[in-house]
């Protein structure tokens, strides 16, 4: 019996000893990042100038899209219908012109439309036929293009129903859609980006910061210093991961504090679920800093392989601002091995919708997967680099 | 060139020469600057798209009579919202929203069918998913225009029967210029041209620099008779050269894959890109003066590149931005690039229309790349 008792003694001052070889690494790790303040305050200004950047502006809600209007029939009538599609928050008139100038008017991007009142307007209101009224859109700007085409299709129909009224005599509408709006009724881009954007920060973050500081070690020769100490090539790992373990989340909290505080961003669901989730996704990320800083052992080419790998797919596959319902299957499939993915569906159903564990599960479980292989392969080729 | 003395010309093409036999050398160096940005295009080409169709829509049909079920179906004919299998009750509706499985819930009340006939005002209940507002603005503007063209058409129907002249129907028939079916990557493409261009020349150049000093490779070529400014030259030729080679690229995956065309004068894209490209590769060496070590520049690198796309219109339209903002976005290069080579390939618009944008990056190019000059004499020095 005191035999395995020993063993066990020697397990566990083995696992405190390691502990202490992990923990001087970390601590050496630490003064490094402590010694030059500059990549600690890029790490930790980035997030919060990033969040202004995105919260104010990428969105998508457009007001006063300047329209350029061709009144050819001059009349009471067709003034009436200028003022209510012009006079409307969304669109507003960039002045009289020919159609003929809507070329013009496109490329030195004075109007966005070109909306023409035909010459008979008038008269065919007045014998009430069908008016058709032409609108020449800008298709140059996708994004603006949609948005100028429905918002005149509801001022259109505002004034059809205005028109309307005079012969309807106040009859109540026989049909009403309600509208509500979930999750988000103001519609704001803001709340819909902040989810999306803690992940993306946390991935750059974590994957180019440990792939160039562990790259840089390579390049520089003191990796083989390290390995001549008598600290082994698991504690390296975890030794350098574990200060940027805890600035990504820092940087997380960060995001989330800031986003609430300035965006009205809500935290509906359960916090320490985020923090769970989040917890997984870094350590995955900075395996994947690893890896590649134990592939390329360069840091000029550790950067891009990084960004590449990281950046780009967080940033676009993710449905952080594209859908991904939109994509061809192809990407859609490749989505599917994107932790960010699961990290921007998981973030807005906690933060908007309030969603649990119940919901959220698989998202966790994919997170987790990734963590743990990912950094299961980085300390394979770490070692067999080395070896 | 030509008024360069003998010896600079020798210089500079030695130079060149050298850091050009360098970057080719370095197999995944040259696949970074010319492979990777043709891919990335191919997938932001097929990724980025911003047209909302096949909204999971939950009908929720409590009235269960062939006129509800008509309007059930003719509500999803044009396929912008799609029917999912959810809840037969409000409440079960509302879970699969929170759940994710639809993404829009559309209620058609009890007695919808005798309220409509027996011209009794009648509730159409829409419940959406706003998490994503752009999807939600879609599928909530197809729904109510479904609905109030139905109520139009209810209201018409009374109008006559009651003896009365129907007013006017006004019609929007909308034309579309340049990308009639407005697709996603003739719009894409050119900002991506910007913001891949950007990545490229800035970071290598910064690292490229601030990889030298680290080693200490450019004090070598200093005791060298080579003058600094060719030095300086020389070594930022190449990275101009692989710069206007992914324009290239990039513009003949775009025609070729994507259909985007290229409509204006090709010397309007090729002085934007000179230009834009002024800028960029300053920036680079403005931040390899500041850096002492590779990762402080690509750390700044990116911080100058972030805000730098993000506030370009590449992403989401400049107008959509408070007007403090857009009026910032104006010292921005990317964004007059984005212009340019936009109004360029799709609009065909030449040098008269884009004199703005084309001067602006003009004066940016040249004072950024004055400073990054003066800075780098002096660090030198």
């Amino acid at each position: 019996m005191p035999r395995p008792r020993g063993g066990e003694e020697k397990a566990g001052g083995r696992v405190r000893r390691s502990l202490v070889r992990v923990g001087a690494m970390a601590s050496k790790e630490t003064l490094h990042i402590l010694r030059d303040p500059r990549t600690l305050y890029l790490a930790l200004v980035m997030p919060v100038l990033m969040l202004f950047l995105f919260g104010y502006g990428v969105s998508f809600d457009l007001d006063h899209v300047p329209v350029a209007v061709a009144d050819l029939s001059r009349s009471e009538a067709s003034r009436a219908l200028v003022r209510t599609v012009t006079g409307s928050r969304e669109l507003v008139s960039a002045g009289e012109a020919e159609p003929a100038l809507a070329d013009l008017l496109f490329r030195r991007g004075k109007a966005t439309a070109l909306f023409v009142v035909p010459r008979d307007y008038a008269e065919k209101v007045a014998k009430r036929e069908r008016v058709p009224l032409q609108l020449l859109v800008d298709g140059s700007d996708v994004t603006v293009a949609n948005q100028v085409l429905s918002k005149a299709d509801a001022l259109v129909r505002a004034e059809t129903e205005r028109l309307a009224g005079v012969a309807l005599a106040g009859a109540s509408p026989p049909l009403v859609a309600k509208i509500w709006t979930r999750y988000n009724p103001a519609g704001r881009s803001s709340l819909f980006m902040v989810p999306g954007l803690a992940a993306f920060i946390l991935a750059i973050t974590a994957v180019l910061l440990t792939a160039l500081t562990v790259a840089g070690e390579w390049e520089r020769g003191s990796m083989e210093q390290l390995f001549a100490s008598p600290v082994g090539r698991l504690e390296i790992v975890l030794g350098k991961l574990a200060p940027y373990l805890v600035l990504g989340m820092l940087e997380l909290l960060l995001v989330v504090a800031f986003g609430a505080a300035v965006f009205d961003v809500p935290v509906r669901g359960s916090l320490s679920l985020f923090l769970l989730v989040g917890f997984f996704f870094l350590v995955g990320m900075l395996g994947q800093g690893l890896l590649i800083s134990v592939l390329t052992k360069n840091q000029l080419v550790a950067t891009q392989a990084g960004a590449l790998s990281s950046l780009l797919p967080s940033m676009l596959l993710s449905g952080m601002v594209f859908p991904i319902e939109n994509m061809p299957w192809p990407l859609q499939l490749l989505s599917r091995v994107i932790p960010a993915r699961y990290l921007v569906h998981a973030l807005r159903g906690i933060l908007l919708k309030g969603n649990g564990l119940r919901v959220l599960w698989p998202d966790l479980l994919a997170v987790g997967i990734f963590a743990v292989l990912i950094v299961a392969v980085a300390t394979a080729r770490f070692e067999r680099r080395v070896a | 060139m030509s008024a360069l003395s003998p010896t600079v010309r020798v210089q500079l093409a030695a130079v060149f020469r050298k850091e050009v036999r360098q970057t080719v050398r370095d197999r995944r160096m040259m696949f970074m600057l010319v492979v990777a940005p043709v891919l990335q295009t191919l997938v932001f080409g097929f990724a980025v798209d911003f047209t909302v169709d096949r909204v999971p829509t939950v009908v929720v049909d409590r009235d269960r009579t062939d006129v509800s079920r008509l309007h059930a179906r003719r509500l999803l004919a044009d396929g912008t919202l799609t029917r999912v299998e959810g809840a037969l009750e409000p409440v079960g509706a509302e879970k699969d929203l929170d759940w994710g499985r639809a993404a829009a819930v559309v209620i058609l009340p009890e007695r919808f069918a005798s309220d409509l006939a027996a011209s009794r005002p009648a509730e159409v209940q829409v419940i959406l998913d706003g998490t994503d507002p752009n999807r939600s603005t879609v599928a909530g503007w197809a729904a109510a225009q479904y609905f109030g063209g139905v109520a139009e058409e209810l209201a018409r129907g009374r109008i006559l029967s009651a003896g009365l002249a129907p007013p006017a129907q006004l019609r929007l028939t909308p034309r579309i210029a340049y990308n009639p079916t407005l697709k996603s990557p003739p719009y894409m493409i050119p900002g991506i041209a910007a913001m891949l261009l950007l990545i490229v020349t800035t970071i290598v150049t910064a690292m490229g620099l601030t990889r030298e000093r680290e080693m200490g490779t450019l004090e070598q070529v200093m005791v060298t008779p080579i003058p600094k400014t060719v030095l300086l030259f020389g070594k930022i030729a190449p990275y101009v050269v692989v710069g206007f080679v992914d324009v290239m690229l990039l513009v003949a995956v775009g025609t070729w894959v994507f259909g985007v065309p290229i409509r204006g004068p090709i010397p309007v894209l090729v002085s934007g890109t000179l230009l834009y490209l002024l800028t960029t590769l300053g920036v680079g060496l403005l931040i390899s003066t500041i850096s002492t070590t590779q990762q402080q520049s690509f750390l700044a690198g990116f911080l100058f590149i972030m805000p730098a796309v993000l506030l370009s219109g590449v992403v989401s339209p400049i107008r959509a931005m408070p007007s403090w903002l857009a009026a910032i976005t104006l010292l921005n290069p990317v964004r007059h690039y984005a212009e340019v080579m936009r109004s360029c390939l799709m609009r065909g618009a030449g040098f008269p229309d884009l004199a703005f944008p084309l001067a602006a990056l003009s004066v940016i190019g040249l004072a950024v790349f004055l400073a990054a000059v003066v800075r780098f004499r002096t660090r030198l020095g």
